[in-house]
């Protein structure tokens, strides 16, 4: 990892750098860290999110087979992943994660409790855990699973987000996997390696205006007991293994607030902090190819469910048209741009970075991975203005399915009959392009600061920066050309 | 176990049991505000586009791709039955009509359910149908509703 503490010629120190604000909401609200300490706080958020989730299942076993009118698709695939990628990513971290459902069957399991902490001794832990605790291979402790996982679903997302036995079937096997995985593996290994979801969230959380850190990392040095990581009689064992002396990312943290029940010092807060300013370090090729396949999808479903290419749409959409050729074309066509297209036009820019700027104290590989953060925030808001007409032009099938949530015939709030009705379609271009340019300007932003960390000549760093930055504004102008024609 | 542990077990229990008798309870119409009156006879019928069918069964999302249901050409019902209808579509916009009742044609968009109601008060053939060009198959899309009367009134009525 090239960060400042590193010595090679040219290489500012982090220190030096201006550090962004940052606000602690434990110590403004005390009452909110009584509220996370209590033992039920997870269980309490977690609780009605199970009871809908159940629902959903349900509804896709037994409710009507049409998509638009069961709970499960305009629930899910509408409400749930513009609330997501739109407020919960940017401005909650990984909140999702606190109160998700997926993983319970398997804590509850491989914890033998569902409110309280047990202690005693499981390896690595100051808590007595059920299963056979075994370390997951290092091999697999990246987020490449995820990054192959999320791809295969989104090349499925025809049939995903339009029949609900299908989601039911996905769901399904994710929480037998994630059930068997507790009782084998220690801690939240689905969570870590293997969902899908979970992916992107660790990728997008870095821009999160939220995050969960110790107070004072000197504190922690000094602390013997490291109970955020190892667990005390308050607290589990951090389900997602993370030190918080060494945690300087949202990445891999599920904000399940076990260490903040757990910490002696009481040194851990929740803060407050800018979008898209703290988190600017991306440590692997792994998470350069999240952002790759992320921003490649949100681009490909652009293109499929928003654009006017009727010939794709057919192609994308397998279980309708049952063009098999079409949807192979589509699939191998949607994994080259994400994993070798797109990746090499960003290569190629690093490249002509390292030439136009005469970089040589910087290695290609450091420089790749360094300024692969512009395509964070370039993704997430790309992702959130694709989003931004799915909730605008079908929210209204929301409302109905809120009344009548399995097409059986129900009417529990009246709004069971109302009709398809687009909200302001009008305004969505007008939506989209600002948080288009907004990407742009994060993306651009944070690998400038990047930059800085990097290079001590305003010249070398400027030039460094024009190449990638093509690449950004092209980024940009293809979306807008899609969005607005 | 601690009482805050069985209280919080027992809340999961709750949601996955308590979600299904919930549901069931309300398909078997007991939450129903106003119930339907006494001797009232309830016929779901479900209509599907590919294949041109009404069924009586449930089409639903785990059997919907996996299975074509049985078609039901014939319903019997009794002279004086009081008969709520709650029509479905499986896939697509249909309509259903019973044109010697003049009831109907009545939406039934896709993945809702309508009721439509009527009294057969007299013997006969009651032809339904789908009164929409929903599908290649929109023409399969009938059957009819025979009406009987007891052995001593039967009679072959013209509706």
């Amino acid at each position: 990892m090239a960060t400042a503490t590193q010595t090679q010629q040219g290489f500012v120190p982090v220190e030096a750098l201006e550090k962004p604000w940052r606000f602690d909401l434990f110590r403004r609200w005390p009452w909110l860290k009584r509220l996370v300490r209590m033992r039920s706080f997870q269980y309490f958020l977690l609780l009605p999110n199970l009871f809908m989730f159940y629902l959903f299942l349900i509804a896709g076993l037994f409710g009507t087979p049409v998509g638009s009118s069961n709970i499960i698709i305009m629930y899910v695939w509408i409400l749930w992943w513009f609330v997501l990628i739109a407020v919960m990513m940017p401005f909650g971290s990984r909140i999702w994660c606190t109160m998700c459902p997926l993983p319970f069957f398997g804590d509850w399991l491989q914890r033998g409790a569902v409110i309280k902490v047990r202690s005693g001794k499981s390896p690595g832990t100051n808590n007595k855990f059920f299963g056979l605790h075994k370390r997951w291979p290092k091999k697999l402790s990246n987020i490449w699973l995820q990054n192959f996982g999320f791809l295969l679903l989104a090349t499925f997302s025809a049939l995903l987000v339009t029949r609900p036995i299908v989601s039911v079937i996905v769901f399904g096997i994710m929480i037998v996997v994630a059930t068997g995985l507790a009782l084998i593996y220690r801690l939240r290994t689905f969570c870590n390696y293997v969902c899908p979801i979970s992916g992107f969230l660790s990728l997008y959380a870095m821009t999160a205006t939220l995050e969960l850190r110790s107070t004072d990392k000197d504190e922690c040095l000094k602390c013997t007991t490291k109970s955020c990581i190892r667990g005390s009689e308050d607290g589990w064992a951090c389900p997602w293994n993370v030190y918080m002396g060494k945690l300087d990312r949202n990445n891999y943290c599920g904000l399940c607030f076990e260490c903040v029940k757990s910490c002696p010092n009481d040194n851990i807060s929740l803060f407050v902090r800018p979008f898209a300013t703290s988190d600017i370090v991306i440590r692997g090729y792994d998470e350069v190819w999240k952002a790759s396949i992320m921003l490649v999808l949100a681009f490909s479903y652009s293109v499929v469910l928003l654009g006017p290419y009727g010939q794709l749409k057919d192609w994308a959409n397998i279980s309708e048209v049952g063009n098999w050729g079409g949807f192979g074309l589509y699939a191998i066509g949607q994994a080259l741009l994400a994993l070798v297209v797109f990746p090499g036009l960003y290569y190629l820019s690093i490249r002509l970075a390292k030439w136009y700027a005469k970089i040589d104290n910087v290695s290609t590989k450091e420089l790749f991975l360094r300024y692969a953060y512009m395509l964070v925030p370039m993704g997430l808001l790309a992702w959130i203005a694709f989003s931004v007409p799915l909730i605008m032009i079908n929210g209204s099938y929301i409302i109905s399915v809120t009344s009548d949530p399995m097409g059986w015939g129900m009417d529990l709030f009246g709004t069971a009959h109302f009709p398809w009705t687009p909200f302001w379609p009008e305004w969505v271009p007008f939506i989209q392009v600002p948080i288009l340019l907004a990407g742009f300007y994060y993306g651009v932003r944070g690998i400038h600061k990047v930059g800085r960390q990097l290079f001590s000549d305003p010249v070398q760093l400027h030039r460094s920066l024009v190449p990638p930055t093509a690449l950004l504004l092209g980024v940009t102008l293809v979306f807008m050309k899609l969005f607005i024609g | 176990m601690t009482a805050k542990e069985i209280a919080g077990v027992l809340g999961v229990v709750l949601v996955l049991v308590g979600l299904p008798l919930l549901l069931r309870a309300w398909q078997a119409g007991a939450l129903l505000e106003t119930p339907y009156p006494p001797g009232t006879r309830i016929i779901t019928l479900t209509a599907v586009a590919d294949g041109g069918i009404w069924t009586k069964e449930d089409v639903v999302g785990h059997n919907y791709w996996r299975r074509t249901p049985t078609r039901v050409n014939e319903i019997e019902v009794n002279q004086g039955d009081h008969i709520v209808l709650r029509l479905h579509s499986a896939d697509v916009l249909h309509s259903f009509a019973i044109p010697v009742l003049r009831l109907g044609p009545v939406d039934v968009p896709a993945g809702h359910t309508v009721e439509l109601e009527f009294d057969a008060d007299r013997t006969g053939v009651l032809t339904f149908l789908c009164w929409q060009m929903c599908s290649p198959e929109h023409p399969k899309l009938r059957g009819h509703f025979l009406v009987k009367g007891s052995e001593s009134e039967e009679e072959d009525d013209e509706w």
